[in-house]
């Protein structure tokens, strides 16, 4: 190469090394400019724009960091940046509903942010620093944020036990236990007890087979296209226990045809004397009175009817035990006299009680069902099915274990498969990748997954096995809410320490005491020591809630203290022992520590202080706002017509000192009275008699009357 | 050879240039469910879903516990207990009495009751009761449901609407 080309050459080259200088240093200046426009100094930037118009700037200003800020607690697992955007997030000044997001203050809580983080509640990712990876799932990243809706999903995750402020949190796990869930699937902290569908050892007995199949089709529950949910053609608000499976025409003759051969158990009905029946049944009111019975023994506290005011059509009553409407056309009536007189020796574990009946009280009440609660339609449409064959019934038997019904429906000798659903324990944690959507049209994430599945099973997996249920979007969001919080044991051991557990609550009494408590199944309503339902006041303090006699004389004859209450205690027909029995044992274990009845001497009240306690109770405090006492009065606490007869001075005491401390749950507001105000007032309390002995025309006509009223 | 420079600076300029234009990411559609704690179906209209804040969703928790009983038609239990009482209390939702007493009247009137402030001692004191942070958040629901709707004094409406 010629020296001249070469110098040529070198002018070039320096001309390209110029430009790609300069184009270079070009380049390196986006980078600044990059970094100048990531998203959070964005936020920072704007932050600081939102400062310079609060009337606190300069605390604002004092409290704003530069950088990337975040929330560290090793422990716990925890590296959350969300407060580089959400910076105001302690400015409690910005906690108006006017300051814009990220900017606005947290919502006061028990929890501290400083303390716990943000993705503990809110999921996320929290080392993110971008909106879109923070908040939504990502590939590298899966648990987005949690909807608001369903937060209360976070404080169960370590609070196993209920909290008052997440009423949807326990209404979740409420219907998980309720609607038998654990039947198939296995969740933590739902206990599993001894019978989940009716036992249908003997079912051969009771029903016929055309109505298993009409059921199995139909389990009472019908959806119209408006999304009505009916119960044997009535309205309902409740979501029946036995949900729909989808079931084809050869599964319901075989199912039916192998449950109604089920007749294990020797059955002996019960026989009333054949001369008594002839005489009674001359009589021309007799399924009016045994109506009269139904009603007086308060069935409708746990069985509903429909009925029909105005041309509208409800179901009034109770959900402890079936609807009643069209029964009598259901059951066989030698069987329902034989259940009817002991429901334990047909289903050892039953919620319904041993009444106390008598042979006419039973016999007329069986012919009201029988006569009166039918519907001569409740089997149109279903062929008649004739004698099962041997097929059909092979077949049966293969489906009854194959479809999952042996998960929730015991029959003697037959083994259901072990954990039929899949384990839930660690539902609330799964990732979106470990999930089956299938060919479902929704956005993949834990929560659309969750609420697809419940509302249509087959939706995300044709083949499911899972029944179908009725939900309204409130029902949803509750059992949403609690399988969310279902995330297993927590990862690290400083969250472990945090667990809230599930109190134990099993109240097992022992003797004399625990044989009627188990025939008459206080517990179906009454709490006991935490344990047992919530349809009727707690029992644990009863001893020293209530008079001993008062007590005797109630459970002869139970009458609502409560006016407006539908659901009422059911007429046992306890005898004196059995009532004998159960108060004993109130007054002498059922006592609260700060309440001792004995320590208080009824005589100290004088009729002063009884007046003076008339004048606050009427004048100062007018406590009649809520309480009746003779005719008027209000509804939302107890009537006091028969406060001397009924509570203990000690109990009145030490409730208007401080009702929760003794009924924690109890809205009565915790009122200011001076130690003399309490005595005076219960002294006045104290004063207020009324007998509730019964009083045979004036009580069937008054429970008559209650009864009409129940049904409004 | 001057062409072929030229395309490669010109080819070094359009992906600096792209490169510093990268593209934002689009921020998530706001869910109006996201923002809401929880609802309340306006009283007047079942039709029309309230969205409630933290702070209302406890106030109407707390509201549903201890003050239905008479400050609504229709309880949890059934029937009112509203009909019964002499003055008449006022519906929760009652915009036209509420709306113009102030957060510290009613604040006041909850914790001390009302014969302390010269109303009805029908109305039982709460202050033992619930805390003032409880107080707070039931007068908060008390805003959120009332018909017509309460505007704050000294601020615009607008800025209170929906949310």
């Amino acid at each position: 190469m010629p020296a001249e080309e070469m110098g040529k050459l070198t002018g070039r080259t320096r001309l390209i090394f110029a430009i790609s200088s300069v184009v270079f240093l070009a380049v390196l200046a986006i980078s600044p400019f990059k970094d100048f426009r990531r998203e959070w100094k964005q936020y920072k930037r704007s932050y600081l724009r939102l400062a310079q118009t609060r009337p606190d700037t300069k605390k604002l200003l004092a409290d704003y960091r530069r950088d990337i800020d975040q929330i560290w607690l090793p422990g716990m697992n925890v590296i959350d940046r969300c407060t580089t955007c959400h910076q105001g997030i302690t400015q409690a000044s910005l906690s108006d509903s006017a300051v814009p997001q990220p900017f606005r203050a947290h919502p006061p809580i028990p929890h501290n942010v400083r303390d716990w983080g943000c993705t503990v509640c809110h999921r996320g990712q929290g080392p993110a620093t971008e909106v879109a990876e923070a908040h939504e799932s990502t590939l590298a990243w899966e648990q987005p944020i949690l909807p608001t809706r369903l937060i209360q999903a976070s404080c169960g995750t370590c609070h196993y036990a209920d909290l008052p402020q997440t009423p949807q949190l326990t209404k979740g796990r409420e219907l998980l236990a309720e609607l038998n869930c654990q039947g198939c699937h296995r969740l933590p902290g739902v206990e599993r007890p001894a019978m989940l569908g009716p036992d249908l050892t003997n079912v051969g007995m009771k029903v016929s087979r055309e109505w298993i199949y009409k059921w199995l089709k139909e389990p009472r529950t019908i959806v119209d296209k408006d999304g009505n949910v009916t119960v044997n053609g009535y309205e309902t608000e409740e979501e029946p226990r036995m949900p729909k499976f989808r079931l084809t025409e050869t599964e319901l003759r075989g199912l039916s045809a192998y449950l109604s051969i089920q007749k294990a158990k020797s059955f002996v009905p019960y026989k009333i004397d054949a001369h008594l029946v002839a005489a009674w049944s001359k009589n021309p009111e007799l399924a009016s009175q045994g109506e009269l019975r139904f009603r007086q023994m308060f069935c409708s506290t746990c069985h509903s009817l429909a009925v029909t005011r105005a041309g509208e059509t409800k179901l009034i009553g109770g959900d402890i035990g079936p609807e009643l409407t069209k029964v009598g056309s259901k059951v066989n009536t030698d069987w329902l006299v034989t259940w009817l007189r002991d429901p334990h020796g047909y289903l050892p574990h039953t919620k319904m009680p041993r009444y106390g009946w008598s042979d006419e009280d039973l016999y007329k009440v069986t012919q009201y069902i029988t006569t009166k609660l039918t519907d001569s339609d409740l089997l149109t449409g279903v062929a008649q099915l004739g004698q099962p064959t041997e097929d059909e019934i092979q077949l049966g038997h293969r489906l009854f274990l194959e479809k999952g019904c042996a998960s929730c429906h015991v029959i003697e000798g037959l083994n259901p498969q072990k954990d039929f659903g899949p384990d839930l324990s660690a539902i609330g944690g799964k990732n979106a990748s470990e999930l089956e959507f299938g060919a479902a049209k929704i956005p993949h994430n834990l929560v659309t997954y969750i609420q697809a599945k419940l509302q249509d099973p087959t939706s995300v997996n044709p083949a499911a096995r899972m029944p179908q249920y009725n939900w309204n979007q409130a029902d949803l969001d509750a059992i949403t809410t609690a399988l969310l919080s279902m995330k297993s044991a927590p990862p690290t051991s400083a969250l472990q320490n945090l667990v809230v557990p599930r109190k134990e609550v099993a109240f097992r009494p022992t003797g004399a005491f625990a044989e009627v408590y188990e025939r008459y199944k206080c517990y179906t309503c009454h709490k006991f020591n935490g344990y047992g339902g919530d349809l009727a006041p707690e029992l644990t303090y009863e001893g020293s809630r209530a008079q001993r006699q008062w007590i005797v004389d109630f459970l002869k004859n139970p009458q609502t203290l409560r006016p407006t209450l539908v659901l009422r205690m059911p007429q046992f027909n306890m005898s004196d022992k059995d009532a004998a029995t159960l108060a004993d044992y109130m007054t002498m274990v059922l006592q609260h520590p700060a309440a001792n009845p004995a320590a208080i001497d009824a005589r100290q009240f004088t009729p002063a202080m009884a007046a003076l306690g008339k004048q606050l109770y009427e004048v100062k405090y007018q406590c009649q706002s809520c309480h009746t006492i003779g005719g008027t009065g209000g509804y939302v606490g107890p009537n006091l017509n028969n406060a001397g007869g009924w509570l203990t001075p000690a109990w009145i005491e030490g409730w208007l000192r401080n009702p929760q401390d003794l009924v924690p749950d109890t809205i009565e507001p915790r009122r200011n009275f001076t130690e003399a105000e309490v005595n005076a007032l219960t002294a006045y309390l104290m004063t207020l008699r009324q007998s509730i002995k019964p009083q045979k025309t004036a009580t069937s006509a008054g429970s008559h009357a209650a009864a009409q009223g129940a049904g409004q | 050879m001057k062409f072929r420079f030229w395309i490669s600076a010109l080819l070094l300029i359009t992906i600096a240039a792209i490169s510093g234009c990268r593209k934002h990411a689009e921020a998530p559609k706001p869910d109006p469910l996201f923002s809401a704690y929880d609802t309340e179906p306006d009283w007047t209209d079942a039709q029309k879903i309230i969205p409630l804040s933290y702070q209302q969703s406890q106030g109407k928790r707390i509201f549903y516990q201890q003050c239905v009983w008479c400050h609504a038609d229709a309880t949890p239990a059934g029937p009112s207990n509203r009909s019964n009482l002499r003055p008449v209390p006022p519906l929760l939702n009652d915009g036209a009495t509420l709306n113009t007493e102030s957060d510290a009247f009613m604040q006041n009137i909850i914790t001390l009751g009302g014969s302390a402030l010269g109303k009805s001692a029908m109305m039982p004191p709460y202050g033992k009761m619930l805390s003032t942070e409880e107080i707070r958040s039931v007068i908060a629901f008390t805003r959120a449901v009332a018909q017509p709707p309460y505007q704050p004094p000294g601020r615009p409406a607008s800025q209170y609407s929906a949310k």
